[in-house]
């Protein structure tokens, strides 16, 4: 008998999910795929879908733990709408990713775990592999657990638990033998990362051996594919979550102006990666503070920026309610800091894990009075690292708190990032005032910089500039309690020009297409890789579509106003009801068109598609 | 900004320029007054002192110092005094809260602050009411007072702050009276100088809402004898001759009268070190304890904290952003090389975040994982192949149920209601236990009466392990099994766990 000759096919670019209880490793599977495929040059993007309880039982739908992640030989800015290969670890982890495949998806499941006990916790009434409900898939029918174990039996020292541990580097090594890629990577990735457990590193090299050479040797795949490497430009990368980047941003940030970093928060899902990844960083002048509650941490980092260091403090919606009063205070006292705000479904609790934009309307309004702040949204994950100095250098600047709005699909999804040369970014320079700044030599606190508005920030500690302040309204320049009907107008005014003058050194709002046209796609956050590539599929249709994705958002780019003017039809496309749109309503008075979802997941780029085609065609008829 | 010249402070450099507004009488006064005395006592530079108050009327203080301040919100001044300590231990920060503004709204920072030991000086306004706005009744209001808010009467229990800083583990705890103004001061200087919390209630009169409310132990002529002034080493005396004393009796602290019976070495030695003597002081209102009451030492939160940044330069060596960046594994993706870049990746030690929790977890702890668990693994109590049941109805007679015991040579019976679920567990130590030799008609009574009701059941699929922690944690002899519906499919006892253990190890 001969074996089938086994074709190679090409493809620009492919999304794979992983998928499998919690106990397999999912995540580490995930993670050394996207590796060794940035490695070898493709363009990557991910998006990890954790169990939404904490230690759901092993083998139920709770339980699924999903990685998936798209490659490409282009520039990619999502992690795919649908999966073509899904790798099914259990029924629960087939059950829960069909809805999202491609329609002519390829499915690789581990028979062993199709038991009747997992189909049951997985809710199925019949096997999904014997009744012919996966019949439009291509799916391949794997014993991939009694293969592992045969593979790794001669590992001692193992116990059985830790033998079928390794069945997920097995996986791996199936689908790089699909995907035709090389296993060094991972073979040394798994020797520096095990170092310390040797027989857990050989049973999964063991591992990863066999599911290759069991790729080879069986011919079970009639095809092997091929992804061309992306020309990304050269230079050192690393992947980056959202979470990560902002941390690595605050941190950045404080040496930049050579400040310590307080880092003040409470545990709150989706933000707690930020506290987690700063905590360890002790030797980088950083403390982290954990504190009772949501409204301490606010005040603690309103404590610690008027004693003079970088203070930043991150939650999610929720902890931004209770945060609110704090905030509205370090607005009135003028101090510089900066507060991530991780969004997630809302109201109320919500949905903790879920993506959702729906805190605009709160950061710009959700406080009692007259009370605006700076509002900056990262677009990728890896804008999180800029989004989080440019954050605190306009905070100094207008020596006002400032406002990060990411979300849950940006703080968890992770792309590569090239890692930046630290002396290519500008210092933030601050300067303490050492004394008076009256002729007749008081210190006057609120006493504003003429062109900034800024106030001057001066220390506790410093001779000769001891000051009170508080939360009630106060005279110009002196800072004294007031209540005069002038001084609580002008220090509003003032409050809100220095805001609105940060336009003058944000920079102006970029557009990618056409720079006047028939529609612009404006989006701001985690929704600039649907809408991009979206507007490029347009682009290529040759449709006259263009994206203006927002970075700034209070203050809007002085030249928003303008570009809104250049198209004939406008398009605000977000994950909330309307939020923004709002905004650019009541600010330039122009008719929109909008798209909202708030279905706790990220746009996919068919569902923007779909909106610009009904715009346009709309507009032809 | 420490200096070695002499500071030559006066009360009058921490005087600002604005004028005080409390209402005439005020408590405050006094209070302020000895803080201004005592400030340049301290050697602090001025502009090294931070006043950071909360909302109410004591909470305008910072205005009237001059010093750094800020008066913020209600409730939370504890938690800037934190961020700012954090900032900049060289600081003396000092928070200045109320009754309400502490306890009410503030109460969860006022103890987790306690608990955190930041080196901060609270100076606790209790009046007892709320003034700023106008006469509602506050935490630490007697039950049953009659304010704005409160026109029956209050239906609240009063809060005792000494003994909330106890509970929330103060390291400096102390009492004073707004009108014993050299005790006052002196007790503002040695929270001072206590490093780590310090707490101190004042007694303070509002005399506009709640005037008089402390007037048995502020008055000159009564709180001689309403009053006990601690003093570390020393036996507690008190009375206006000295006459009367605490010792230990069978319940806590007692008031006795010094003379024939008793003598001053029969009495309790104040020692402020001592937590279980400090609590008993808190709960005591005859005598009023007034002075210190606890002061011990353990780390301050700031210091720790800063200390962690040394330590971990020692042992890291201080972080660069060349450092950070690269910490992670990276590739580097060399100029364009034809169709394929050429890249080299370097894995650093590092494991990355958000790994399946559940599965690291495993990975970590396998090591410890007993032989037994092992063994077993995901074996359920379908492996031991449970014996059927012996069953009898819950109505049946006990004579009936000894009978089936006698017969089948067993020691115990499942009991089933009428529907067939079983309802209870019957065994020989029940027959031996409540039915021989208590006098029961076993021909009268039902096996209901005697059963252990609604017993705890297996399923087929319950884990082995578990049957196992069942037995070691109760003690129970004979285990149900029960399928889905609850009807009895079997019983194991522990001997038939036993030969099966013995069988898999």
């Amino acid at each position: 008998m001969t074996a089938p000759k086994i074709k190679i096919q090409e493809l620009d670019s492919v999304v794979i999910r992983f998928a499998g209880d919690s106990g397999d490793g999912m995540q580490l599977t995930g993670t050394q795929f996207t590796n060794t495929a940035a490695i070898v040059g493709n363009d990557i993007s991910t998006l990890p879908d954790y169990p939404a309880e904490i230690r759901a039982p092993a083998g139920t739908l709770a339980g699924v733990s999903g990685f998936q992640v798209q490659l490409s030989e282009h520039d990619i800015w999502t992690p795919g709408d649908a999966p073509h290969v899904l790798i099914a670890m259990n029924p629960a982890a087939l059950k829960v990713s069909l809805p999202d495949l491609d329609v002519a998806a390829t499915i690789i499941v581990n028979t062993d775990a199709f038991s009747k006990s997992n189909l049951k916790k997985a809710g199925y009434a019949s096997n999904p592999l014997k009744d012919g409900s996966l019949d439009k898939y291509t799916v391949y029918k794997m014993p991939i657990t009694s293969l592992n174990r045969t593979a790794v039996k001669e590992v001692e020292s193992l116990s059985s638990k830790g033998v079928d541990r390794s069945q997920n580097f097995f996986a791996l090594g199936l689908v790089y033998w699909l995907y035709d890629r090389p296993l060094e990577n991972t073979l040394a990735w798994i020797k520096t990362k095990f170092a310390k457990r040797p027989e857990v590193a050989e049973a999964n090299i063991l591992a990863l051996q066999a599911g290759y050479f069991y790729g080879d040797t069986t011919r079970a795949f009639q095809t092997r594919y091929r992804i061309r490497a992306a020309s990304l430009p050269p230079g050192t990368y690393r992947k980056v979550s959202g979470n990560e980047a902002i941390a690595l941003g605050l941190v950045t940030a404080a040496q930049k102006a050579d400040k310590l970093l307080f880092y003040g928060a409470y545990p709150i899902t989706p933000a707690s990666d930020i506290l987690h990844t700063l905590a360890p960083l002790r030797n980088y002048n950083v403390i982290t503070f954990q504190a009772e509650d949501e409204i301490a941490a606010m005040g603690a980092t309103v404590g610690a920026a008027f004693g003079g260091v970088m203070a930043v403090t991150g939650t999610s919606g929720p902890g931004l309610a209770l945060k609110s009063e704090a905030l509205n205070l370090a607005v009135m006292l003028e101090l510089p800091l900066v507060i991530v705000n991780v969004q997630r479904g809302g109201p109320s609790t919500g949905l903790p894990t879920k993506v959702e934009q729906s805190d605009l309307l709160q950061a710009m309004f959700g406080r009692n009075g007259e009370s605006p702040i700076p509002i900056l949204a990262p677009a990728t994950p890896a804008d999180g690292f800029e989004i989080a100095i440019e954050a605190y250098r306009l905070a100094v600047r207008a020596m006002s708190p400032v406002m990060i709005l990411s979300d849950g699909y940006l703080g968890n999804s992770a792309e590569p990032w090239r890692i930046p040369d630290p002396d290519s970014i500008p210092p933030i320079i601050i300067e303490h005032p050492t004394a008076a700044n009256s002729d007749d030599g008081s210190f006057l606190p609120y006493k504003r910089d003429p062109i900034t508005l800024g106030r001057p920030w001066a220390l506790p500690g410093t001779p000769g500039l001891e000051h009170r302040m508080g939360g009630l309204e106060k005279s110009p320049e002196k800072g004294n309690v007031s209540y005069a009907p002038e001084d609580h107008q002008r220090m509003t005014d003032d409050r809100a020009a220095k805001v609105a003058r940060l336009a003058d050194v944000i920079p102006e709002q970029t557009v990618f297409g056409p720079k006047q046209g028939e529609l612009l796609v404006i989006g701001w956050g985690s929704t600039y890789g649907a809408i991009h590539a979206a507007v490029a599929r347009a682009q290529t249709k040759g449709q006259s579509v263009a994206q203006a994705h927002l970075r700034y958002i209070n203050p809007f780019p002085r030249n928003l106003g303008f570009l809104l003017q250049r198209y004939r039809h406008i398009l605000v496309a977000e994950m909330n009801m309307g939020q923004l749109s709002l905004l650019l309503r009541g600010r330039y008075l122009r008719d929109l068109a909008t798209l909202h979802k708030v279905k706790g997941r990220p746009f996919k780029i068919s569902e923007i598609s779909h909106k610009i085609d009904e715009i346009l065609a709309g507009a032809a008829s | 900004m420490s200096t070695l010249e002499p500071l030559h402070l006066s009360r009058r450099d921490f005087v600002s320029d604005q004028t005080i507004r409390w209402c005439p009488g005020c408590g405050d006064y006094a209070i302020i007054s000895q803080v201004q005395k005592v400030l340049p006592d301290l050697g602090i530079p001025k502009e090294n002192i931070v006043f950071i108050s909360g909302i109410g009327c004591s909470s305008r203080f910072p205005y009237y110092m001059d010093t750094y301040g800020i008066h913020s919100i209600h409730g939370r001044a504890p938690t800037l005094a934190t961020g700012l300590k954090i900032a900049n231990p060289e600081l003396s920060v000092w928070v200045i809260t109320g009754d309400g503004d502490a306890l009410s709204i503030g109460g969860n920072h006022i103890i987790h602050t306690c608990r955190r030991n930041v080196d901060l000086n609270i100076i606790l306004f209790n009046n007892r009411i709320y003034g700023l706005t106008k006469g509602q009744y506050s935490p630490t209001s007697p039950q049953g007072i009659r304010t704005k808010s409160s026109p029956m009467g209050s239906l609240e229990r009063p809060l005792n702050p000494i003994s909330l800083a106890l509970a929330s583990e103060a390291t400096f705890i102390a009492r004073t009276v707004d009108i014993i103004t050299k005790h006052m001061g002196d007790t503002f200087l040695k929270a001072a100088r206590h490093k780590g919390i310090s707490f101190v209630e004042v007694f303070q009169n509002c005399v506009i809402f709640n005037n008089g409310a402390w007037q048995p132990y502020s008055d000159r002529q009564l709180r001689s004898d309403n009053d006990i002034f601690l003093e570390n080493g020393k036996p507690m005396i008190f009375g206006q001759n000295d006459d009367k004393g605490i010792l230990w009796g069978k319940s806590g602290l007692e008031v006795v009268e010094l003379g024939d019976q008793y003598s001053e070495d029969d009495l309790v030695v104040h020692d402020t070190s001592s937590v279980t003597q400090a609590w008993m002081l808190s709960r005591l209102t005859y005598p009023m304890p007034i002075g210190i009451i606890l002061d011990v030492q353990c780390p301050s939160y700031e210091q720790a904290a800063w200390a962690q940044v040394q330590e971990a330069k020692m042992q890291k060596g201080e972080g660069t952003l060349a450092k950070l960046f690269h910490a992670a594994d990276t590739w580097q993706i060399q100029p364009h090389d034809g169709d394929r870049p050429a890249s080299q990746m370097t894995v650093h030690s590092r494991l990355p975040s958000n790994l399946d929790e559940a599965y690291m977890d495993d990975l970590l702890n396998d090591l410890n994982e007993s032989e037994l668990e092992e063994r077993l693994g995901d074996m359920d109590i379908a492996a031991l192949k449970p014996h059927a049941p012996i069953l009898v109805a819950d109505s049946a007679r006990v004579d009936h149920a000894v009978q089936l015991m006698q017969k089948h040579n067993i020691g115990c019976l499942l009991v089933t209601s009428a529907d067939g679920h079983l309802s209870g567990i019957l065994t020989e130590n029940d027959v031996t236990n409540r039915i021989l030799g208590h006098d029961v008609d076993t021909h009268a009574s039902t096996v209901a009466e005697y059963m252990t009701v609604d017993p705890v059941a297996l399923g087929l699929d319950t884990p082995v392990i578990e049957s196992l922690h069942l037995i070691s944690t109760y003690g129970f002899r004979h285990l149900p099994v029960v399928d889905e519906h609850g009807l009895p499919l079997g019983i194991l006892s522990v001997r038939d766990i036993i030969h099966f253990l013995a069988t898999v190890l």
